[in-house]
């Protein structure tokens, strides 16, 4: 019945058990005034191979949720698992790729992709054929030998995800990754990181507050309210694929952009009166 | 004068004006050094001619046990660098990635910082000796805290997202250690050692003069003891020399690092 449009939401999806599962997670910091719930009670599943987007305003617990199943953060309540497995911090089969510019400025592009390899203890000459092939992915030979100082933003922001890439992780956890680039940058990068995907049937969970990009990009896409981050509806992306920049001119791109800004706006706007109120304090 | 310096003002092409003035620094020392030499106003044997320190220096230069002085020096020197810096960029890394320790600690190696290592002297005679190793020991405490807080100060400016990078990919500490802070740190880090390398000097000749037998130091204070005062002049200036050299050699080392992985 409906088989068809559910293949076209997540092709690779089916009948498969998750590789990720985020159960009831809640995470609680200690601020100046009084406990602060950054996320509340989140849960979402994601599929082998699935594009899941995660999209909400400044402030929802995007980046807090980026860290937790990251590893880099504890002391929350709820449980990650990956593949069945309880994450008790930093996961081989979870990569990370960060918002900030995080290339190692002393390492030529070769030796950055190189770099999880050689903290796994691969020999040199193995080393540098696995980076060249992930180089090579991300649309960057002819660059190996040149050092991160010497590229373009959107270019670092490349290698830094082919050096993740390179760790071949089951899921690829991006913060944001094209948040510092510029619009037709990102729309392109959009493109690369489409084609790779897939090329690679990767899992890929993508961190942002860009609507566009996570239309482009997902299967699905989860709406997370303002403070505290909850689910507040997911939104499957029934767009074919193989997709490109393209789609974003679709009357079909236009009505789901809007279907979840009229989500986000809502969520938004609670968090700039909340912002304003914090910097406004006692003024009339 | 006036008028060099007005002429040359705009970037000469030979020899720049600071150039000049630093020439014209050397010449007028060395005229007036001789003028009160040949003008017997102080002792001949005090300030004596720039002739006679030439050949002093000349005679240091051909003598052997010279040599033999200058390699007991420089070991000393080098294994209170060796000591010192490798101490010294443990302790600063250690203080600088754990912020307890390092408000904790980091007083007090801002208290030892500046003391004079010499009041240690005696205490280092005791517990290593008259010989070598006290001399190497105060190499090593005079050097230990300049790199200590170049290193503390070092880790605290790594962009903290690299640090997170090492950590998402499972790097164990010693991996973190040498892949990530230590790379990222090497510039204040290189700094810290040529500070320490210079201080490490000081403290190993100061020990020396004080009480040995042997190295540049007890040279120059044997000298002045048996009044043999072109000798000293001739070993202050090879001394000089020497420590001015190996400051360039660091120097570059640090230089070269940074222009090719800016």
């Amino acid at each position: 019945m409906s088989s068809v449009t559910r293949a076209a939401a997540a092709p690779r999806a089916q009948s498969a058990a998750p590789v990720l599962v985020v159960d009831g997670i809640v995470k609680r910091f200690e601020t100046p005034d009084g406990v602060m719930t950054a996320v509340d009670h989140i849960s979402f599943d994601v599929a082998p191979g699935e594009f899941l987007a995660v999209i909400g305003p400044s402030g929802c617990g995007k980046s807090t949720l980026f860290n937790i199943i990251g590893g880099l953060l504890d002391g929350y309540e709820g449980r990650v698992a990956v593949s069945g497995e309880t994450l008790k911090g930093p996961h081989a089969s979870i990569g990370m790729v960060f918002q900030e510019e995080s290339t190692f400025p002393w390492r030529t592009v070769t030796d950055n992709v190189a770099f999880p390899l050689e903290i796994a203890g691969l020999p040199k000459a193995q080393r540098v054929e696995r980076a060249r092939h992930f180089i090579d992915l991300v649309g960057l030979s002819g660059f190996e030998n040149r050092y991160p100082a010497e590229l373009s933003g959107g270019m670092r922001q490349r290698v830094a995800i082919a050096r993740t890439l390179a760790s071949e992780p089951k899921i690829l956890l991006m913060d944001e990754p094209f948040g510092a680039l510029d619009e037709q940058t990102r729309l392109l990068l959009g493109d690369k990181v489409l084609q790779i995907q897939d090329q690679l049937k990767q899992t890929c969970l993508l961190i942002t507050h860009n609507i566009t990009e996570a239309v482009q990009l997902a299967d699905r896409v989860l709406v997370m309210t303002y403070r505290p981050g909850t689910v507040k509806r997911m939104v499957p992306i029934e767009l074919p694929r193989p997709r490109s920049s393209e789609i974003v001119s679709s009357d079909a791109f236009g009505r789901y952009v809007a279907q979840i800004w009229g989500d986000l706006r809502e969520e938004a706007s609670r968090g700039m009166r909340d912002d304003e109120a914090h910097r406004g304090g006692g003024a009339p | 004068m006036a008028e060099t310096g007005r002429l040359s003002a705009p970037a000469a092409p030979l020899a720049s004006p600071v150039t000049l003035v630093r020439i014209a620094i050397v010449a007028a020392i060395l005229v007036t050094w001789e003028a009160v030499a040949a003008s017997g106003l102080l002792f001949r044997d005090v300030v004596p001619s720039l002739l006679v320190i030439g050949r002093a220096t000349a005679g240091l230069l051909a003598d052997k046990t010279y040599y033999w002085h200058l390699g007991v020096t420089a070991g000393e020197v080098g294994i209170g660098l060796l000591i010192g810096g490798l101490s010294g960029l443990a302790v600063g890394i250690l203080l600088g990635s754990n912020r307890l320790l390092g408000r904790a600690f980091e007083a007090y190696l801002y208290y030892l910082g500046p003391t004079p290592k010499i009041i240690f002297f005696p205490v280092m005679i005791m517990w290593f000796g008259v010989g070598p190793g006290s001399k190497v020991a105060m190499g090593t405490i005079s050097c230990f805290f300049p790199v200590a807080l170049s290193a503390a100060a070092g880790m605290r400016e790594i962009n903290p997202v690299l640090i997170r990078v090492g950590r998402s990919f499972r790097a164990s500490t010693w991996q973190m250690v040498t892949k990530i802070y230590l790379p990222a740190m090497r510039l204040p880090a290189i700094n810290g050692v040529r500070l320490g390398l210079g201080v490490a000097i000081i403290g190993t000749l100061l020990a020396e003069t004080k009480l040995s037998n042997r190295g540049i130091g007890f040279l120059i204070i044997n000298a002045y003891s048996t009044f043999d005062m072109p000798r000293m002049y001739a070993l202050l200036i090879v001394l000089f020399v020497l420590s001015i050299g190996v400051n360039a050699v660091v120097g570059r080392l640090g230089g070269v690092d940074s222009i090719r992985r800016a």
